[in-house]
């Protein structure tokens, strides 16, 4: 019994970031229609960042964000300016997938490069701590990590729905000629989009960092979820994705329990295909996934 | 390379000159590629051979379905490893003659991709990518931890099809015909669609797919084939280089390294052109094995990789043989006349509409978005030809 | 919901017919509730102000997107929720609003694209058989534009995408033919060419269907009319009627 709660603590806590990033995937998806293989990539470089700026300063890896976020803001806004708008209308999606994936690669071996292909991990005095709810054991850091998550989707939810920023992002993503006919400058909308969406990126690569170890490659273990969640979820719809993460992240440590970690894992796929079946739009989707 | 012939456009204007160059083209290609193993100075050059046509045969298969569709599938390395593991399984488990296995290990990989063909294109784009980088990184996955009969992270032993007494050298060069011979099986196919109602339907889809719908294409179940053949040939790849070289590692075979390489051959070379993907082969091909033999497995191979997609992807998207094709095209007489007509057409069109009428068709042009050159350039383009 | 006393002199004249037809987008109802009936044989005209959900009618009358409510009929038989290529096969050719044609494919190719029959042997035969050609090339000649035959269809002009578009859709030989706003954005001569061909198209017996704003064109060239507002008919009958109807008047001037 205490090893279901056990595991269902954790999926809460795993759900969390996949909700987060899994946000940050559909943004991108929502304003310009680009499914971005360079996510956990980028999530991966922030976890870096964050170990380096620790190994370098020994301050806390959380006060990284206050240089990760701005900087992974202007990079998303910079590589919708430069790269992504570049590419022709009709072959977008495609174009921008390989786009996507030749900066995960870039990414991957720069990581590589710099920091060598060994795990790293960050060492935190409170690295060690745990509590105990109802009978399961929870790890301080799982829990700021979590924390961070659930400030950060808090925050994206106000500012899509209480700003006029958030507004105009939302009428993008539902209907981009409608919004440009009401006068929305839909490029610059998309370019903070995607800024955002890097952003989400930067704040879970260093939650990350605060629990696990990492390495170059270990992307490719996150962006197969991700993209199981966003597809679940239905494209391009926020709440859907969130929602998903949560189900998906759950049902993932559940399965731990009789499967193990790496059987588990094909959870995810398991799901991805099923909903493909049953159904193509997603549980959540709306207008948006029935066309991609 | 000879001008290996972008069939796709110049079917119809080609005159009886432009088809027997074509046919001497072919020899000479084919003459290129046969005499490869009697000049190759030494048994690694040969190896290296193999390995750039194991690489044109799963870069051509690839295009089954990325060249027609216009659907980018970054995990082929699925099938083609699939169809590796199948054979070797196969031969291990049921002492199958060895191309027999190769080819029911194609068919398996074939009967395999059907329900993952339904189950992502029947929406548009993003999740058939998304599927298929899934499916690389689940088979991966299972690969790996299925020790017990797949051989694990500790890869799977294949026997080899020739006894002891056929020495390495000659392995090679045997395998590169098998390889070359595949190839030659898998253009041929490609060529056959290429120029059937089938194929056509095919290229609308990669163009307009509702526009294709409209004119009564059956998308769906056209994608879905297109998908098949694709993933059977690039099994029989697979199988045929699990043949060769004996052995086979999860990491490698279900990489998504190995499918972004099929998708950066076909993309360099041409995905509208017959021999794309193998002009491709040859130029990435080579560029990955000199490397790698100079310098090692390391890390700038992935940003080397990665910078050379982007900018293929950024700034020749439709690869060597077309901008080559438009090079040659550009002084050549008869495509002028083309462009006379046209203009010609254009002119008359604006006498008679006047020019409010040409503002309007401007006005429609800008209004829709796509990229359809402005009437000026093209007057401007025939005037300077 | 069908009227059964009446329904079969109807059919017999009907082309293709909604009843109660319903599409909304999120909170927005853009088809609401339509029963349309087109008339086989005839030139059928759907007009319109701007957003009366002329084009979400038409993209859910050829299954492009799925109704939630109401029936589509054709020829008295159900294609509601049918995909596109069937009630394309079913002989409904349609043309696109802006003039969509294969841009990186040529003039001819475009022309080949038309799927008449599905049977194995004809779809893997070659695309360019003697027949087919010639077909394509009298088409061509009959809308102005074979010399371009070679031309890539991104190189012509946007009219002559326009003409290429509509002898496209001849070549699957379509009973009826929807044409979405054939006169937008082209020059009058252009439209003049245009109504001649679906003028005389008809009188060799094609049904037509025209969503056109060209209160000019729609009215010399229909006989039957229907006008759209807010997602429903209001009216309907020929030019004559049609203008003459206050309703008509409100619509197009009223708000």
């Amino acid at each position: 019994m205490s090893l279901l709660l056990q595991s269902l603590v954790l999926g809460v806590l795993l759900g969390g970031l996949y909700a987060l990033l899994a946000a940050g995937l559909t943004l991108y998806f929502g304003v310009m229609r680009v499914v971005m293989i360079a996510h956990s990539a980028f999530l991966i470089l922030a976890a870096y960042l964050a170990w380096w700026f620790t190994s370098e300063t020994g301050l806390d890896p959380l006060l990284s964000l206050v240089l990760t976020v701005p900087l992974f803001f202007a990079m998303g806004v910079l590589m919708q300016r430069v790269l992504i708008s570049r590419l022709r209308p009709a072959t977008l999606t495609m174009m921008s997938v390989l786009l996507t994936f030749s900066i995960a690669l870039v990414i991957e071996g720069m990581l590589g490069f710099a920091f060598s292909g060994t795990q790293r991990r960050i060492r935190l005095d409170y690295g060690g701590a745990n509590f105990e709810v109802f009978g399961a054991n929870v790890a301080v850091v799982k829990l700021i990590a979590f924390a961070l998550a659930v400030v950060s989707l808090a925050a994206l939810f106000l500012l899509m729905k209480k700003t006029q920023f958030g507004q105009a992002l939302r009428a993008t993503i539902q209907h981009p000629e409608a919004a440009r006919l009401i006068g929305i400058n839909t490029e610059r909308v998309a370019g903070y989009g995607f800024g955002l969406g890097l952003a989400t990126a930067a704040i879970g690569g260093t939650a990350l960092a605060l629990d696990s170890t990492f390495y170059p490659s270990l992307h490719w273990h996150w962006i197969g979820p991700l993209m199981a969640i966003i597809v679940v979820g239905g494209l391009g719809s926020i709440p859907g994705a969130a929602i998903a993460a949560m189900v998906l992240g759950m049902g993932q440590a559940l399965l731990q329990i009789p499967l193990g970690t790496t059987w588990a894992q094909t959870f995810f796929y398991i799901a991805l295909f099923a909903t493909l079946m049953v159904r193509p739009q997603g549980f959540f989707g709306g207008r948006l996934a029935q066309r991609f | 390379m000879p001008s290996a012939s972008d069939t796709v456009s110049t079917t119809d204007r080609r005159s009886r000159g432009s088809v027997a160059l074509k046919a001497v083209g072919l020899l000479v290609l084919a003459a290129a590629v046969l005499s490869f193993p009697s000049v190759a100075a030494n048994p690694f050059i040969l190896s290296v051979g193999v390995v750039i046509m194991s690489y044109a045969v799963l870069a051509t298969s690839w295009n089954f379905v990325g060249g027609f569709t216009g659907y980018i599938s970054l995990g082929h390395a699925a099938y083609s490893g699939l169809g590796g593991y199948a054979t070797g399984l196969l031969v291990i488990h049921t002492g199958v003659n060895p191309w027999l296995g190769m080819l029911l290990a194609g068919l398996a990989v074939a009967v395999l991709a059907v329900p993952i063909g339904i189950a992502s294109l029947r929406v548009r784009g993003a999740s058939f990518v998304i599927v298929s980088i899934a499916l690389v990184l689940i088979l991966l996955l299972v690969f790996q931890s299925w020790g017990s009969f797949t051989g694990g992270s500790n890869g799977l032993r294949v026997p080899r099809p020739f006894g002891p007494e056929v020495l390495r050298p000659e392995q090679h060069e045997r395998f590169f015909y098998l390889h070359a011979a595949l190839l030659a099986v898998a253009l041929l196919t490609w060529w056959l669609i290429d120029r059937s109602r089938f194929g056509m339907g095919l290229k609308a889809i990669r163009e307009d797919e509702d526009k294709a719908q409209a004119l009564g294409v059956p998308t769906f179940t056209y994608k879905l084939i297109a998908f098949v053949v694709s993933a059977f040939f690039t099994a029989l790849g697979g199988g045929l280089y699990a043949l060769w070289f004996g052995f086979l590692d999860p990491i490698f075979q279900f990489s998504i390294l190995v499918g972004s390489y099929m998708v950066l051959m076909s993309l360099l070379g041409g995905i509208r052109s017959l021999f794309g993907p193998f002009l491709g082969a040859v130029i990435v091909g080579y560029a990955v094995e000199y490397f790698k033999n100079q310098y090692g497995d390391t890390q700038f191979h992935l940003v080397a990789m990665g910078l050379l997609l982007g900018l293929v992807v950024l700034f020749m998207p439709d690869g060597i043989i077309p901008a080559a094709t438009n090079l040659v095209d550009r002084f050549r007489p008869q495509k002028t006349s083309i462009r006379e007509v046209t203009q010609a057409e254009l002119a008359e069109q604006r006498r008679t509409a006047g020019p409010e009428a040409a503002q309007a068709d401007q006005q429609a042009r800008t209004d829709d978005g796509t990229d359809i050159p402005t009437s000026d350039s093209t007057v401007t383009e025939g005037a300077r030809s | 919901m069908t009227a059964t006393a009446d329904a079969a002199p109807a059919q017999q004249t009907a082309s293709l017919a909604t009843v109660g037809l319903t599409k909304r987008f999120g909170g927005v109802t853009a088809v609401d509730g339509a029963s349309v009936t087109f008339h086989h044989g005839k030139v059928n005209a759907l007009i319109g102000p701007n957003g009366s959900g002329k084009t979400t009618f038409f993209n859910c009358v050829t299954g492009m997107i799925k109704p939630d409510e109401g029936t589509v009929s054709y020829r008295g038989a159900d294609i509601t929720g049918k995909a596109p290529h069937r009630i394309a096969r079913a002989g409904v050719g349609r043309s696109f609003q802006l003039c969509r044609v294969f841009p990186r494919m040529t003039v001819m190719e475009n022309m080949l694209v038309a799927v008449r029959s599905t049977s194995l042997r004809r779809q893997l035969a070659s695309a360019r058989d003697a027949e087919e050609l010639d077909r394509a090339r009298g088409l061509l000649a009959r809308v102005g534009i074979e010399h371009l035959e070679h031309s890539l269809a991104r190189d012509i002009s946007y009219g002559q995408q326009k003409l290429l578009e509509l002898a496209g859709v001849l070549m699957a030989d379509p009973e009826t033919i929807m044409l979405d706003e054939p006169a937008g954005g082209v020059n009058p001569a252009l439209i003049d060419r245009i109504a001649n061909l679906v003028r005389s198209l008809n009188a060799e017996g094609k049904t037509f269907i025209v969503v056109e704003h060209n209160m000019e064109l729609v009215m010399g060239l229909s006989d039957h009319v229907v006008v759209f507002d807010r997602g429903r008919p209001i009216c309907e009958g020929t030019p004559t009627v049609v203008q003459s109807d206050p309703r008509v008047l409100e619509a197009y001037l009223g708000i």
